[in-house]
């Protein structure tokens, strides 16, 4: 296991948004993170790299402890976080901005060409300021900058937010490609399709718990999934029949 | 040593762990949400390991019965597409529903189960479980055709029509009951026939056995031998599998095991349209933890006897209970009683009363008759009645026997 999460809590102030969730990541896979907007999803990738302080529970990245490590260490455990809206340095060249992601990598300069054969269109745009980049390039390039720390384990949050369909599957096609390039992918993701498309596994996440986890494939024909997040709604809706 | 699933049917035990931990959270989770008994019981209980399933609430088969048909369903009916039902606590029915993820998943427990005991594509299976319930037969159906394997449902009710389906198709497997086996093993010793003709790889048996028995029908039709086990309240077959080494393997990723008080007690960890926790299956067993030659890493059962008053005779299960009722119907109402299961037939003890041949005076082997014709018709289950001098003597009688 790359990562073997237990129990883990977390929140903000008083409000618990991650409610004791246990889950795990095998080297080489994709695993999805599904569920509702504030079900608690980036929290708990947030509490998985240190930007959001656990309360309690265990985090083992590679067989080392992690919990408690502060956010800026977790590069150095080869885990690294693209966050949600992509919070690239705006007023910065894409070069810059991909310098920035390898700062503590010696070989950086080298690790851009990679990040460059990778994403062709940044090559062309090295020079230009990312906040007048495409959503498309500016997602790529939050992509480039976290694989400029050459990280075992990638955490990403909603990548295809805000991205043209055709974009979102050019994303989408870069994160199997990275799995190949032996890159293990956590993602967390609203576009349920898109994610049990290329996951392996998934777990689908509800106020703050795991309700269920299972094999892409079979969770893609599950009714609580199909009916929550795929937009399928029943004709004649039922209670759960119970006694009394 | 094939394997279905090698992956998860040899998970160490560290990940194991992990995945059943994991399991069990999102049950509870589903659990308290959606079924209103576990959500009055569950309260605020939290797990953070695997150890404290011990806070958890039981299951037992009363709450299952009480809650009968849909209580315990965890979706509502629209997403159930099959129902079975089975026997409860005094002879009251209780139902299993499934999803179609249940179904997936019970096929490839199955599978698991049934590669284990080596069938392939190329072989073709008879199930002929006789008065199992339809649902045992139904999962190794759903099990061989994930390993492509060919499956004759046919249950002869001569033993001409056995050996003629063996001769025709010539099945490589026989799933089929423990009396079917040997009624087939001694027919064949009778006809001086050569077993190893029927060119049979294996017997599965639907229950497990004694060793003799398992020797006999292994002899008898030289065959290997597999027993299944099921919790059929649960799942049957598919909760656990015999290896070629001969251990009774819990297939762990599914299913968490307990040992209480000498009770088996399981809880489903991927069950969705019945997800049981920690449902105290009545039925005694050891559990150990052992290394395998086979690599599987589930732990080792040992089932032993019903803890309840659960009686089986000829392949029928019935309750004490269904037998008073039926009593109470016959003119031996009243009358103490007691049973012993027989191989082919339930002894019943009753004892005499004044009253019991006042009224009308019919001989003693006309109300035996009455009553056997009775417990057939009500129960399914051929029965011999000895009326015993005094209701003192009921306990000695069964000693002697």
């Amino acid at each position: 296991m790359l990562l073997q999460v237990r129990n883990l809590r977390c929140g903000y102030g008083s409000l618990e948004a991650v409610r004791g969730v246990s889950l795990h990541v095998r080297a080489g896979e994709i695993v999805g993170l599904l569920g509702a907007n504030g079900a608690g999803k980036s929290s708990l990738l947030k509490g998985l790299v240190g930007l959001l302080p656990p309360w309690s529970g265990t985090v083992r990245i590679a067989q080392r402890e992690t919990i408690g490590c502060p956010a800026w260490r977790s590069v150095s455990n080869s885990t690294v976080l693209v966050p949600e809206g992509r919070m690239l340095f705006a007023e910065m060249t894409v070069k810059e901005n991909l310098l920035i992601g390898g700062y503590h990598n010696p070989d950086r300069v080298m690790q851009m060409d990679i990040v460059f054969d990778r994403f062709p269109r940044l090559r062309e745009r090295s020079g230009q300021m990312a906040g007048t980049l495409s959503g498309g390039e500016q997602q790529m390039l939050a992509i480039g900058r976290a694989l400029m720390a050459r990280p075992r384990l990638l955490l990403l949050d909603e990548p295809s937010m805000g991205l043209a369909p055709l974009m979102v599957k050019e994303v989408f096609a870069e994160i199997v490609r990275m799995r190949e390039a032996g890159v293990t992918v956590l993602l967390v993701e609203q576009n349920v399709t898109a994610t049990l498309g290329i996951a392996d596994r998934a777990y689908v996440m509800e106020t703050g718990e795991i309700v269920l986890e299972g094999s892409a494939a079979d969770l893609s024909h599950h009714p609580l999934v199909k009916r929550a997040y795929l937009g399928q709604r029943d004709e004649s809706p039922a209670p759960v029949p119970s006694t009394p | 040593m094939q394997m279905f699933d090698r992956k998860n049917e040899t998970l160490p035990p560290a990940e194991l762990e992990q995945l059943q931990l994991e399991r069990l959270q999102a049950m509870v989770a589903r659990l308290r949400r959606n079924v209103r008994r576990y959500r009055e019981r569950l309260a605020d209980v939290r797990i953070e390991t695997l150890a404290e399933v011990k806070n958890l609430p039981f299951t037992t088969p009363e709450d299952m019965v009480d809650s009968f048909p849909y209580g315990m369903f965890a979706f509502p009916l629209r997403e159930i597409i099959r129902l079975y039902s089975a026997l409860g606590p005094g002879g009251r029915p209780l139902v299993v529903g499934h999803t179609r993820n249940d179904l997936v998943q019970w096929g490839r427990l199955a599978a698991r189960q049934l590669a284990a005991a080596g069938v392939t594509a190329n072989d073709v299976l008879q199930v002929s479980l006789g008065r199992v319930p339809e649902s045992c037969g139904a999962g190794y159906l759903l099990g061989a055709e994930l390993l492509e394997a060919s499956i004759i449902a046919e249950d002869p009710i001569h033993m001409d029509h056995q050996f003629e389906v063996l001769k025709n198709y010539r099945p490589t497997f026989l799933i089929t009951t423990p009396s079917h086996a040997l009624e087939l093993a001694r027919t064949v010793e009778k006809r001086r026939m050569d077993a190893q003709s029927l060119q049979l790889r294996a017997i599965i048996l639907s229950r497990p056995v004694p060793r003799e028995t398992r020797e006999q029908i292994a002899s008898g039709l030289f065959s290997s031998v597999r027993c299944n086990f099921g919790v059929p309240e649960m799942l049957d077959p598919g909760i656990a599998l015999e290896c070629s080494a001969g251990r009774m393997h819990v297939q762990e990723d599914h299913f968490l095991p307990e040992i209480c008080d000498d009770e088996l007690v399981v809880t489903s960890l991927a069950r969705e349209a019945v997800p049981l926790l920690r449902f105290r299956t009545r039925i005694s067993a050891r559990l150990e933890r052992m290394k395998c030659a086979c690599g599987r890493t589930g732990a080792v059962l040992t089932p032993g006897a019903r803890l309840d008053q659960r009686y089986l005779v000829n392949e029928t299960e019935f309750y004490e209970t269904q037998v008073a009722e039926v009593l109470r119907q016959t003119r031996a109402a009243g009358n103490a009683f007691q049973l012993e299961a027989g191989e082919r037939r339930l002894i019943v003890l009753i004892a005499m009363s004044e009253e019991l041949f006042a009224s009308t005076l019919p001989s003693p082997v006309e109300a035996k008759r009455e009553i056997e014709s009775e417990i057939l018709g009500r129960l399914g289950v051929e029965s011999e009645v000895q009326f015993v001098q005094r209701e003192r003597r009921l306990s000695a009688a069964l000693g002697e026997s």
